[in-house]
C-alpha cells in the first residue's frame, strides 16, 4: 500500500498549471531580459578591456527569467537574488578549494550546500546553484579569481540585474518591483 | 425530545461552510492578476483552506458560552403542574426554559413546543384554528400534568467554556431557542439563547 501510494504521488495531485500571461506581460519580460542581460554584457567588456576581469557569468541568464519573467516571486526578490548568488559563489568557491582532487564531489557538493544554505537564511534564488557550480566547473579563468569570483562578477552582476530590473519592472502599470526588499 | 428536533449526527456540521475552490476557479482568479504567479492551484487551495481557518477561529475566539448567556434564570421543578410553568413562562419572557432537580441538575427542557406537542398541534396558527373549529372538544388538563412529563428530556447542553464549534453544535443538534449551560455536575449556570449566540457571530448580513 505504502508503494502504491508512493508511485501514486508521481502522477500529480494538480490539474491546470498557471495560466499562460497575456501579451504585454511577455513584452515587457522581453524588455527586461533584453535591457539586463545587455548591460552585463557592455559592463562585461568595458571590464575585460580594462580590468581583464568577466562580470558575465551563466547563472545571470536565469536569474532574468525570475527577475523580469516572475516578477511576483518570492524566488526573485531583492534579498533572494543577491542573497542567493553571494552565498552560493561563497560555498562554490569553498568547495572548489577544499574538494579541486575530486571534481564530482566538489560539484555536488556546491550545489546540495548551495541550496541547503540558501533555504535556512530565505535567500532561495535557483539561479544560485549554478553560481555554485560555475565556481568549481568553471574556465581556469574564474578559479584563478579565487574568492574574488564572489565579489565580481557575481556581486557585481547580480547588482546591476537588479537596477534594470527596478527601472524596467516598474515601468508598465502592471507591474511592480520589487514585493519586498529584505 | 422529538423526531423533529432530532436529525442524524452526520449531518450536524459545526464547521461554518467553506467552499470548496475548483481549479476552475483559482485559474480564472489568477488569469484576472497580470503576471505571471509563481504557485500552483493546489498550494493555493491549501493556503487559502488553512488561512481560512485561521480567520475562523479569529472572527469566533471571543465565543464562549458563560459570556454568552444569561444568568439568573430560575429553573423549574419537575414535579411542578404543567399549568403553573406556563404561567412562569408566559411571565418570564422565554419560551424555554430549563428544568432541575433539588440540587440544581438539569433534567430537561420545557418549551413552547412541549405544549404544543401535548396538545397535538405544531404551531401557534394549528392551535387557533383547532380552538375556533371546535373549541368545546379541547379539553386537554394542564394542570393534571408535571412538567417532569412533558418536558424534552435529556437537554442538549453545553459546558460553560464551549466553544463556538460546541455551541453551534449544540443548536444543531436541536431547534429550541435556548440551550443550559451547565458545570461540571450538570447543574445550571445559566441560559444560553440562540440568538445571543447568533448576535454574538457578527456574521454579516450577506454571504
Amino acid at each position: 500500500m505504502k508503494t502504491r501510494a508512493y508511485f501514486a504521488k508521481m502522477r500529480g495531485a494538480t490539474r491546470g498549471s498557471p495560466p499562460r500571461v497575456g501579451h504585454a506581460e511577455i513584452f515587457w519580460s522581453w524588455v527586461g531580459g533584453f535591457v539586463g542581460i545587455s548591460a552585463v554584457s557592455w559592463a562585461n567588456l568595458a571590464s575585460i578591456q580594462r580590468y581583464d576581469l568577466t562580470l558575465m557569468v551563466g547563472s545571470f541568464g536565469a536569474s532574468a527569467v525570475l527577475l523580469y519573467g516572475a516578477v511576483r516571486s518570492p524566488l526573485a526578490q531583492p534579498r533572494n537574488l543577491i542573497g542567493g548568488h553571494v552565498l552560493s559563489a561563497v560555498v562554490g568557491v569553498t568547495c572548489r578549494k577544499l574538494m579541486h582532487h575530486a571534481p564530482w564531489l566538489a560539484g555536488a557538493m556546491a550545489v546540495a550546500t548551495a541550496i541547503a544554505i540558501m533555504h535556512a537564511t530565505r535567500t532561495l534564488h535557483p539561479p544560485g546553484g549554478a553560481t555554485a557550480l560555475i565556481a568549481v566547473i568553471g574556465s581556469p579563468q574564474i578559479h584563478d579569481l579565487g574568492f574574488f569570483y564572489v565579489l565580481v562578477p557575481v556581486t557585481l552582476g547580480s547588482l546591476i540585474l537588479l537596477a534594470v530590473a527596478l527601472v524596467v519592472n516598474n515601468l508598465p502599470k502592471s507591474r511592480r518591483y520589487p514585493e519586498v526588499w529584505l | 425530545m422529538t423526531d423533529r428536533q432530532q436529525r442524524p449526527l452526520e449531518e450536524v456540521s459545526s464547521e461554518p461552510h467553506e467552499m470548496e475552490l475548483s481549479d476552475e476557479d483559482i485559474l480564472a482568479a489568477m488569469a484576472s492578476i497580470s503576471g505571471y504567479l509563481d504557485i500552483t492551484t493546489e498550494d493555493f487551495r491549501a493556503l487559502y483552506h488553512l488561512a481560512h481557518q485561521r480567520a475562523v477561529a479569529r472572527m469566533f475566539a471571543h465565543i464562549r458560552a458563560d459570556r454568552l448567556m444569561r444568568w439568573g434564570v430560575d429553573p423549574l421543578a419537575p414535579d411542578l403542574p404543567l399549568d403553573e410553568a406556563a404561567r412562569l413562562l408566559v411571565r418570564g419572557g422565554i419560551m424555554a426554559v430549563p428544568v432541575a432537580d433539588a440540587d440544581g441538575r438539569v433534567l430537561g427542557m420545557l418549551t413552547e413546543a412541549d405544549f404544543f406537542r401535548r396538545l397535538h398541534v405544531d404551531s401557534f396558527l394549528e392551535l387557533i384554528l383547532r380552538l375556533l373549529e371546535d373549541p368545546s372538544g379541547f379539553t386537554h388538563r394542564f394542570h393534571e400534568t408535571t412538567v417532569r412529563e412533558a418536558m424534552t428530556s435529556p437537554a442538549v447542553t453545553v459546558p460553560e467554556d464551549a466553544s463556538f464549534r460546541e455551541i453551534a453544535a449544540a443548536f444543531h443538534q436541536h431547534e429550541g431557542r435556548a440551550t443550559p449551560v451547565v458545570d461540571g455536575a450538570r447543574r445550571l449556570r445559566g441560559l444560553l439563547l440562540r440568538r445571543d449566540f447568533i448576535g454574538a457571530c457578527k456574521l454579516p448580513s450577506a454571504i
